[in-house]
């Protein structure tokens, strides 16, 4: 049952990741490799603010939310200079950036040992403490961002984001502020992002660089591949399939040595043969 | 309109890519109201004054007016703003979105286009889409696509696209359209549906300024055209005068076309 409770909790906290990175890379098309980045800067916002009991959860969560806006703002807009393939490498050098932070500013952070004993959320004094709670708090948010993301890919803004990716000169011939459109879109996904950070950094009550790093960047773009660019279901699908994958691997008897390697070549396969194969995913369209 | 003020007016632009001088001092004017055709060989600068016009490209020297109104250094959101939309040579339009959504992209003031409106004000934005869904329907039928309102940019024929072009343009609500080379690669009826479309406009109030190479729809839509050549506005006249001149026709015609 635990089991079932813990992957249900960490596929709808994936799913707000994946609404981040599909709204920033399916439906933009800024091709950012740097999510988990801030992913993991919402982490250690909530994480430090209850650790050292500087304000409430829901609070918490909204300065996380802030920050995320403000730094998936800033780092974002390198994209209006350098553009498409040359991003990424942007993007790659922010991730590999943030890691180190992450990794070096122990004073915040913990270091490489990570943060430990991170406080139980509160819901203005109810306090989140079984497993049950958490993944009816994580589910609950889950459905609050997917709501917020069908809302916006059915309104103009929506349209205009779409456009957005296909060609910018028209949409500015169209009479429509590129930059403003991008930071709007960056500021939004950088939101998902904190507030899935914050959910999660209570939901563990542990958290370290490794989480944060390149690899789960990669992962988040593959659970975007897998489900689908822009649609709702394909961010639905993508994280729960993907967070089941370890899960269903450990049900074959791999030994534990070969086990995280396998796993990563796994998503590896599952990445190139979805681009090959099925590049609009299961359930979205082409990238 | 005031007599006195020029509609739009461009002084002494110049722009040179490289080791290329692409626009030499080019001076002219226009009025409103009109079909102004835009002439001269490949090569001659003519997409080049379009983006220079409408704020995509930056001069080396030079101004353009519109009404009065200065528009150097302002970027294309403003100039659309202030009247001036165009086309692009190789169309652009957005292959992901239906012939609708293309048009209802370029409809000005609308809520939600924002997330704020979008996300808080869900009702007023579904509001706000229809209207514009109404306005964009109703341009798709001022150019004879309102049958293919929900097909994909892909999935129309060369034609369609180049009127869907004209009516993104059009929901812009700009007065003075910069048409590239509206016509280019069409033949038959779909010329012909174009040529009528931009004479009714013209004659609805739509001003414009049209890239054209092919000589007969020229005669047939300008009141007025320029002929431009390596990045020099040789002339300014009438169709019949510029046609009737033989140093034009021999850069036209005997150069390397
Ligand atoms: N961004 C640019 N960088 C470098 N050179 C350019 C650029 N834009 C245009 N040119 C050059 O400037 C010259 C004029 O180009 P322009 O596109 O204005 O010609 P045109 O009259 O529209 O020709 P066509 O009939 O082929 O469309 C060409 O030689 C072109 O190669
Ligand atoms: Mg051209």
């Amino acid at each position: 049952m635990d089991y079932l409770f813990s992957y249900l909790i960490l596929a709808s906290i994936f799913v707000i990741l994946g609404l981040s990175t599909n709204l920033l890379v399916g439906v933009v098309g800024i091709f950012s490799v740097s999510q988990a980045a801030i992913f993991g800067v919402g982490a250690y916002t909530v994480g430090y603010a209850l650790s050292n009991d500087i304000m409430g959860f829901v609070p918490a969560l909204a300065l996380a939310a802030v920050v995320c806006l403000v730094l998936n703002v800033l780092i974002t807009l390198p994209s209006l200079r350098v553009s498409g393939d040359y991003f990424v490498v942007t993007s790659f050098g922010i991730q590999l950036l943030a890691t180190a932070a992450f990794t070096n500013w122990d004073a915040i952070t913990g270091g490489a040992s990570g943060m430990a004993g991170i406080p139980t959320a509160d819901l203005f004094g109810l306090p989140i403490d079984t497993s049950l709670k958490t993944l009816i708090l994580t589910a609950c948010v889950a459905c609050l961002a997917c709501f917020a993301f069908r809302l916006v890919m059915r309104s103009p803004f929506g349209r205009l984001l779409m456009a957005l990716r296909e060609d910018e000169l028209a949409v500015a011939a169209a009479g429509r502020q590129v930059l403003r459109a991008k930071v709007e879109a960056a500021a939004l996904a950088g939101v998902f992002a904190g507030v899935a950070g914050g959910l999660y950094a209570v939901y563990l009550s542990f958290i370290d660089p490794s989480t944060f790093d390149l690899d789960a960047s990669v992962l988040l773009l593959t659970m975007v591949v897998l489900g689908g660019a822009r649609t709702l279901a394909g961010s639905i699908v993508g994280p729960f399939v993907v967070v089941a994958l370890p899960q269903l691997l450990s049900l074959i008897d791999l030994p534990t040595a070969i086990a995280a390697s396998a796993r990563q070549g796994i998503y590896g396969v599952l990445l190139v043969a979805f681009m090959l194969f099925r590049p609009q995913g299961l359930m979205g369209r082409k990238i | 309109m005031a007599s006195d003020q020029t509609y739009l007016s461009v002084k002494s632009m110049s722009k040179r890519f490289g080791g290329l001088q692409a626009l030499n001092d080019c001076t002219f004017s226009i009025d409103s109201g009109k079909i102004i055709c835009l002439v001269g060989p490949n090569g001659a600068g003519k997409t080049t004054i379009f983006n220079a016009i409408t704020g995509f490209l930056k001069l080396d020297q030079g101004s353009v007016f519109f009404r009065g109104n200065g528009l150097t250094g302002i970027g294309p959101q403003k100039i659309v703003r202030a009247g001036i939309a165009r086309t692009f040579q190789n169309l652009r339009l957005f292959g992901d979105l239906t012939a609708l959504e293309n048009v209802a992209s370029a409809v000005p003031n609308q809520f939600g286009e924002e997330p704020l409106g979008a996300l808080f004000r869900p009702i007023h934005t579904a509001r706000s889409q229809r209207k514009t869904r109404e306005t964009a329907r109703g341009i798709l039928e001022e150019v004879g696509l309102a049958d293919q309102a929900e097909a994909f940019v892909r999935n129309l024929s060369y034609g369609e696209q180049k009127l869907l072009c004209i009516a993104r343009v059009l929901a812009t609500g700009a007065e003075l359209l910069l048409l590239d080379e509206p016509t280019s690669g069409l033949s038959g009826d779909a010329l012909e549906k174009v040529m009528v479309l931009l004479r009714r406009l013209r004659d609805e109030g739509r001003s414009q300024l049209v890239v054209e190479h092919n000589t007969r729809v020229v005669q047939q839509i300008a009141d007025e055209v320029l002929f431009l050549h390596q990045g020099h506005l040789m002339a300014q006249g009438t169709p019949e005068a510029i046609m009737a001149d033989p140093k034009l026709a021999e850069i036209y015609f005997g150069g390397a076309l």
